[in-house]
């Protein structure tokens, strides 16, 4: 039975403390910015952003609200346009999967990606000497001139996998199988399983009343839920995200 | 056969058109790709067989559960430990990236004395020659650890003075140790039971005490609703991350906090909202409403809040006398949900040695934060990981980093109970490196060594009997064989954790409302310790993102 493997994020539960961030990036070998790199040019496949109500004074109130990649599951907009064919739907696991070694870097995803969660690898990748003995072994660098993305910790996914086929099973283990920043998150707010199975927690979180999409008008099935009971918030998940990030430096 | 113009135009394009039609052009695709990732300057993981080790973080005193995975003898990712009783998974942003700090580019790796390279035989030698001529002092920034015993032991012997350098959080429990004579390290935040928690600018749900302790009770009882089983009340200047995310924000001046926590005093006792009398703040409620910039009804608005859903205790974020006679007016001193005295004892022993007038040496310990002053006219011994920038101490000496020193980890400064680990030391020691405790044995042989008194301490608990051992699986300590397993578990990166604290087993009591106002040092980071340098990857946090603020430039 194929998957579909997604996330539903509780914003009322995130406190903003960015150890997603810092977990995404340490699993999946994500480069430290250099000097002259901005918001725009980073590297940041999982990305906590701040919005407000935008009322000023004791009535101001602020949300913090973790970016990836959606997943799409409908007429994924990156992989209609990608004419290298680095990006593809994985039928068994629902994850759109972005494949560096085919990227030409022409940055088409990025343009038709309605959530900017793609980012261009501007440099180099470089750690400070002696820094590569941290690297993750279970995932190669990226070069310069691709696009990367929130792939849900693929290496994570084929740990889980051989392990189910060492012990003779071709499913997964669903505890075996947690991307970083999921783990990482100290307040259980984003939860992370298999959204077409019933069982699985995520199911139900999914088809909760609080339950909502980023730009569902789009009609692109991110497989990344929100759940929040403030109003405010689930007004923003309408909104574009530049008017987003208006917001977030307002 | 006269081969013509046409005929070589004609014969290139089929020879293209038929190259198309074989896989060369496809390999070669492939191949150029492959080659692009493989450029010399394309950094490389290591390969070998992934092994997981279970130990303690030892960036702060909250001293986390930390799972390792270590590739070829080092370190290649740190996670939070589920099973941990204390931390259950959660971890500060930092942590996720401590591994890479001792790659980092202001890593110490040799001695400094003055600006230019020396050597540990001139520090030991000049360290010895100061300890022959007057006092000297050592300087500890966690005070309990078996190392610390080697500092006092080193201290005691050669007319020293043992200096421990406190946590805002600890500070925040000095005036409940001044006013009841119990030690600091034996208090704690019940947090657990408390349903109204008042914070006074205390970066709760950003760092404060154990991070995932609190994010973890307030996740599961107040996140979202309307009307929370948990309240949070923050009383803050600005919209921090906290204040964002309480139920209650409370914007006053900066500065006012004691004014409010009179105001807060006169109301409860003026209106007989506590049981037990107290003494009258001399400010009026009209007094400490003008001061603070909230009218006198929301002043006495809060003080009904506070008191709707008990218990309450209210959290400072720093040693402000007045907050914490709040808490004696409030009922939430040696009570359920409130301040508690810790059981056992095994807790750490802080000596309050006094400061000499003059001191003709000190020796900073690397736990100390590195914006400490030392005093003016004293020789300064800084150990120390990562050089901070600036010039703090004639001596730098390169210290143990992260995962590099076996070290214990007593009790966080907030909890409410007991816990001891040990960190083992998982990266072997960079050539050049020594911590504090090693150089001290050198000079002085008799020194304990850090082993034999975690041992010790490991059979002092054993010995107790008390608590539970939080391993792959949690086990009682009764259960336990032996010192000796004991602490083969805790170095494998188990945790002890003691018996929950029993109420009422000290008073405060005040005589006169304390006036002192201090203002709460701000911090823009996750935790009230800042480290000297910063995880590369924390880039992604203040650079490649807006989430936080940049840190600030060091000094000199």
């Amino acid at each position: 039975m194929s998957a579909r493997y997604g996330f539903v994020i509780d914003l009322d539960r995130c406190t903003g403390c960015g150890a997603c961030m810092m977990a995404c990036a340490a699993e999946n070998n994500v480069p430290p910015a250099p000097a002259r790199a901005t918001p725009r040019t980073g590297l940041t496949p999982m990305l906590v952003r701040k919005v407000s109500n935008g009322i000023e004074g004791t009535a101001r109130r602020e949300a913090f609200i973790p970016i990836a990649c959606m997943h799409c599951g409908n007429e994924t907009p990156c992989v209609g346009v990608c004419p290298q064919q680095a990006v593809e739907v994985d039928k068994a696991t629902g994850i759109v999967m972005q494949m560096p070694q085919r990227c030409l870097g022409c940055r088409y995803c990025m343009t038709a990606c309605p959530y900017h969660a793609r980012y261009f690898n501007w440099w180099d990748p470089a750690w400070p000497v002696g820094m590569e003995k941290s690297l993750n072994p279970g995932v190669a660098v990226r070069m310069r001139g691709v696009v990367e993305k929130c792939n849900l910790c693929p290496a994570r996914l084929h740990s889980a996998k051989e392990k189910a086929a060492a012990a003779g099973k071709k499913e997964i283990d669903p505890a075996d199988y947690l991307p970083a920043c999921a783990e990482a998150c100290p307040t259980g707010a984003i939860l992370f399983g298999n959204l077409a199975d019933k069982n699985d927690p995520v199911f139900s979180a999914a088809h909760s009343s609080d339950a909502f999409r980023l730009l569902a008008r789009l009609g692109t099935e991110p497989k990344v839920y929100y759940q929040s009971k403030q109003a405010w918030v689930k007004a923003l998940a309408e909104r574009d995200s530049d008017r987003a990030t208006e917001a977030q430096h307002a | 056969m006269k081969v013509t113009r046409r005929d070589l135009l004609i014969g290139s394009a089929g020879a293209v058109a038929g190259l198309a039609l074989t896989p060369v052009p496809w390999k070669l695709l492939n191949d150029v790709s492959i080659w692009t990732q493989n450029f010399p300057w394309i950094p490389q993981p290591a390969y070998g067989p992934v092994e997981t080790k279970y130990s303690a973080c030892t960036l702060c005193e909250s001293g986390c559960g930390i799972r390792v995975r270590m590739a070829e003898k080092f370190p290649v990712g740190v996670a939070g430990v589920r099973s941990h009783p204390l931390t259950k998974g959660a971890l500060c942003p930092l942590a996720f990236a401590a591994h890479q700090l001792n790659w980092h580019p202001r890593r110490l790796r040799e001695v400094r004395h003055a600006g230019r390279a020396a050597s540990w035989a001139e520090a030991q030698a000049a360290f010895q020659k100061a300890c022959g001529e007057g006092p000297i002092a050592i300087v500890d920034g966690r005070p309990g650890r078996a190392v610390s015993s080697v500092f006092e032991a080193f201290t005691r012997k050669h007319n020293g003075s043992y200096q421990a350098v406190l946590s805002a959080e600890s500070q925040a429990l000095a005036p409940y140790a001044d006013w009841s004579g119990v030690p600091v390290a034996s208090l704690g935040y019940d947090l657990e039971n408390a349903r109204t928690i008042v914070s006074f600018g205390a970066p709760v749900l950003d760092g404060w005490g154990t991070p995932g302790r609190f994010t973890q009770l307030w996740s599961e009882r107040a996140a979202g609703a309307a009307d929370p089983q948990l309240r949070l009340i923050q009383i803050e200047p600005s919209l921090s991350r906290s204040a964002a995310r309480a139920w209650r924000w409370v914007r006053v001046r900066e500065g006012i906090e004691a004014q409010l926590a009179a105001g807060l005093a006169r109301v409860l006792l003026e209106e007989r909202l506590v049981t037990q009398p107290g003494p009258m703040p001399r400010l009026s409620l009209a007094e400490a409403a003008a001061q603070t910039g909230l009218a006198p009804e929301a002043i006495r608005d809060l003080s009904h809040t506070m008191m709707e859903n008990r218990p309450v205790v209210v959290i400072a974020a720093d040693g402000n006398p007045a907050i914490a006679a709040l808490n004696v007016l409030l009922g939430a001193v040696a009570t359920p949900g409130g301040i508690v005295r810790k059981r056992g004892e095994v807790q750490p022993h802080v000596p309050d040695d006094p400061v000499p007038e003059s001191i003709r040496a000190m020796l900073v310990d690397s736990t100390v934060p590195w914006e400490f002053a030392a005093q003016a006219n004293a020789e300064v011994f800084r150990f120390a990981a990562w050089d901070g920038g600036g010039d703090r101490a004639g001596w730098l000496l390169p210290a143990p980093g992260f995962l590099e020193e076996l070290t214990d980890v007593p009790t966080s400064p907030t909890s409410a109970l007991p816990t001891y680990a040990v960190a083992q030391n998982l990266v072997a020691l960079p050539i050049g490196v020594q911590s504090a405790a090693q150089f001290l044995v050198k000079i002085d042989p008799t020194m304990p060594a850090v082993e034999k008194v975690i041992h010790a301490r490991c059979g002092e608990i054993f010995r107790s009997r008390q608590g539970s051992v939080y391993g792959e699986h949690p086990i009682a300590a009764t259960k336990v064989d032996s010192a000796q397993h004991l602490e083969e578990q805790l170095r494998k990166g188990a945790v002890w954790m003691g018996e929950p604290p029993s109420p009422g087993k000290f008073r405060c009591e005040l005589k006169e409302w304390p006036m002192e106002n201090r203002v709460a040092p701000a911090t823009s980071w996750a935790t009230a310790w800042v480290p000297p340098v910063f995880p590369a990857l924390a880039t992604k946090l203040y650079q490649e993102s807006n989430l936080r603020e940049p840190p600030a430039e060091r000094r000199g």
